[in-house]
């Protein structure tokens, strides 16, 4: 540097700068252009002296130049960071991001504009993968929205499928039962137990069913309602003692304030409750039913008799497969208190559990919302 | 048990539960005709103009469902009124004619009944 004198030395800096430069007379004609941009682009310092700069751009650039930069440019004075594609020489694109300013003298007549040139191929490159993985992001969403509903519906199908022929041994069983032709007490015993086997199924479909949404992604999903309450949670007693013939299950039902809730799912929640009371409860004793509202909460209560549950069993009641030590063939899958605490979640409450030698209780609480939400058409298969 | 003398087409795939309907329904004093799909149902209310209801399941094989099926009965027959169920809902309420009742499964002999009683003024 020291070998140039001052002009040569600003001239070097102008010619060979890390960025190209070049300025555009008041005639809209390029006046300078430095040495770097001539290299870049291939096209000596002549070829550019004198045209127009839109002709040394691609069709896009030409287009954005003539549309956005130019008007921006006379209107402000300046325009900074914007994208242009050059054309070199050799025909290929040379992706660029410029700057340019007017130069003005005192009365405000344009001298001329200048230009700073910086080669963005690497940057330019960047932020079209960046708009790429976008619309493949958004693309991604679009898939993803697609096999939930397919999901939706194979978990509709499957559980109608699965429900189906359930419900013609069912209706079978009811026509032989009405016939009257089965009269031997063995004969009414397996009439019952084909009853209370079509619950049971019936019931782990539904758990299934609903483990499977809840771990495909779907969720449970409430279909809230204030129509009463008690009558579903008769059914499902009915449904459990008709299946458990056997057993008593005493209730006690105190429902005074309408219950906003999805009827079907707290009927499934009891229904899970009290399955576990009959399989793990003490056999010779009454299983306990209540329910209640207060001013601002409903409870619903299952209490049994028995070896009250031990404190390792306590800490996994309400993971997915978790099973307790059960004698009889009347263990499920392990996933009614599952499914059953993931409905009271769904209705922003709680289970709570106490277990000693008299009695195991599990209390199900929820608040009680004015919310009544108009969406209460059954969904549920 | 006294007759209502109302005659109820019922239209199921599912030989049990058809039988196990048809006998409740008949119980409650109807008059039962059973289809096992479309087509024999089409049949039927062909060659019988003393159908007062028709009672389908909405998923059924063949060429027509019963959704399908409620369509044609109520441009052809339309004095006809018409009760559906499925296990797969929700059945969205356009699917069906206007005046259709649709019932979902599974559902018990007291409500079938208690439905035909209503459409068929018997009640």
């Amino acid at each position: 540097m020291s070998e140039l004198g001052p002009i040569d030395e600003y001239r070097d800096l102008f010619e060979n700068a890390p960025c190209g430069y070049l300025t555009i007379g008041s005639d809209g004609r390029i006046t300078k252009v430095n040495a770097t941009l001539t290299a870049w682009t291939g096209f000596e310092a002549d070829k550019f002296v004198g045209r127009r700069l839109h002709q040394f751009l691609n069709m896009a650039g030409r287009i954005y130049y003539e549309t956005h930069i130019a008007p921006l440019l006379r209107m402000q004075g300046f325009f900074s960071e914007f994208a242009l594609d050059f054309e070199t020489a050799a025909g290929e694109r040379l992706p660029v991001i410029a700057n340019a300013a007017e130069r003005r003298d005192a009365d405000g007549t344009l001298l001329f504009t200048a230009m700073v040139v910086i080669k963005a191929t690497d940057r330019r490159r960047y932020e079209r993968q960046l708009v790429d993985s976008r619309s493949e992001l958004q693309k991604g969403l679009a898939t993803e929205r697609e096999t939930a509903e397919l999901r939706e519906q194979f978990i509709a199908v499957l559980g109608h499928d699965l429900r189906n022929p359930l419900a013609a041994i069912s209706a079978g069983a009811r026509i032989l039962q009405r016939s009257g032709a089965l009269q031997q007490q063995k004969e009414l015993r397996v009439l019952d137990m084909i009853n209370s086997t079509v619950t049971r199924m019936s019931d782990l479909i539904d758990n299934i069913l609903d483990f499977a949404r809840g771990r495909l992604g779907g969720g449970i999903t409430l279909h809230r309602g204030a129509r009463p309450l008690e009558p579903v949670l008769e059914q499902v007693i009915d449904e459990l003692r008709t299946a458990s013939p056997q057993r008593l299950i005493e209730t006690s039902f105190e429902i005074t304030e309408p219950v906003n809730c999805d009827r079907t799912r707290i009927g499934q929640l009891a229904s899970n409750l009290i399955g576990n009371a009959l399989t793990h409860g003490a056999r010779d004793q009454a299983v306990r039913v209540g329910a209640r509202t207060d001013s601002d909460e409903f409870k619903l209560w299952v209490a049994n008799a028995g070896e009250p549950i031990s404190e390792a069993a306590m800490q996994r009641l309400f993971e997915p497969f978790f099973r307790g030590e059960v004698r009889n063939s009347r263990q499920g899958l392990g996933l009614g208190l599952h499914i059953a605490s993931q409905i009271a979640q769904a209705h922003s409450g709680r289970i709570d559990v106490t277990s000693t030698s008299d009695e195991t209780r599990f209390v199900f609480t929820m608040p009680l919302t004015q919310t009544a939400s108009s969406g209460t058409r059954a969904s549920r298969t | 048990m006294a007759r209502s003398g109302s005659v109820i087409l019922i239209v199921e795939d599912e030989l049990l539960i058809r039988m196990d309907s048809a006998e409740a329904i008949e119980n409650a004093g109807f008059e039962v005709i059973q289809a096992a799909n479309a087509d024999e149902a089409i049949v039927i209310l062909t060659a019988r103009p003393d159908i007062h209801v028709i009672f389908t399941d909405i998923q059924m094989p063949g060429s027509m469902d019963g959704l399908k099926l409620a369509r044609f009965v109520r441009d052809r027959w339309p004095p006809i009124k018409i009760v559906a169920t499925s296990g797969l809902v929700p059945v969205e309420e356009d699917d069906l004619p206007a005046g259709s009742v649709f019932l979902p499964k599974p559902y018990r002999g007291a409500e079938i009944v208690a439905a035909l009683r209503d459409l068929t003024g018997t009640a």
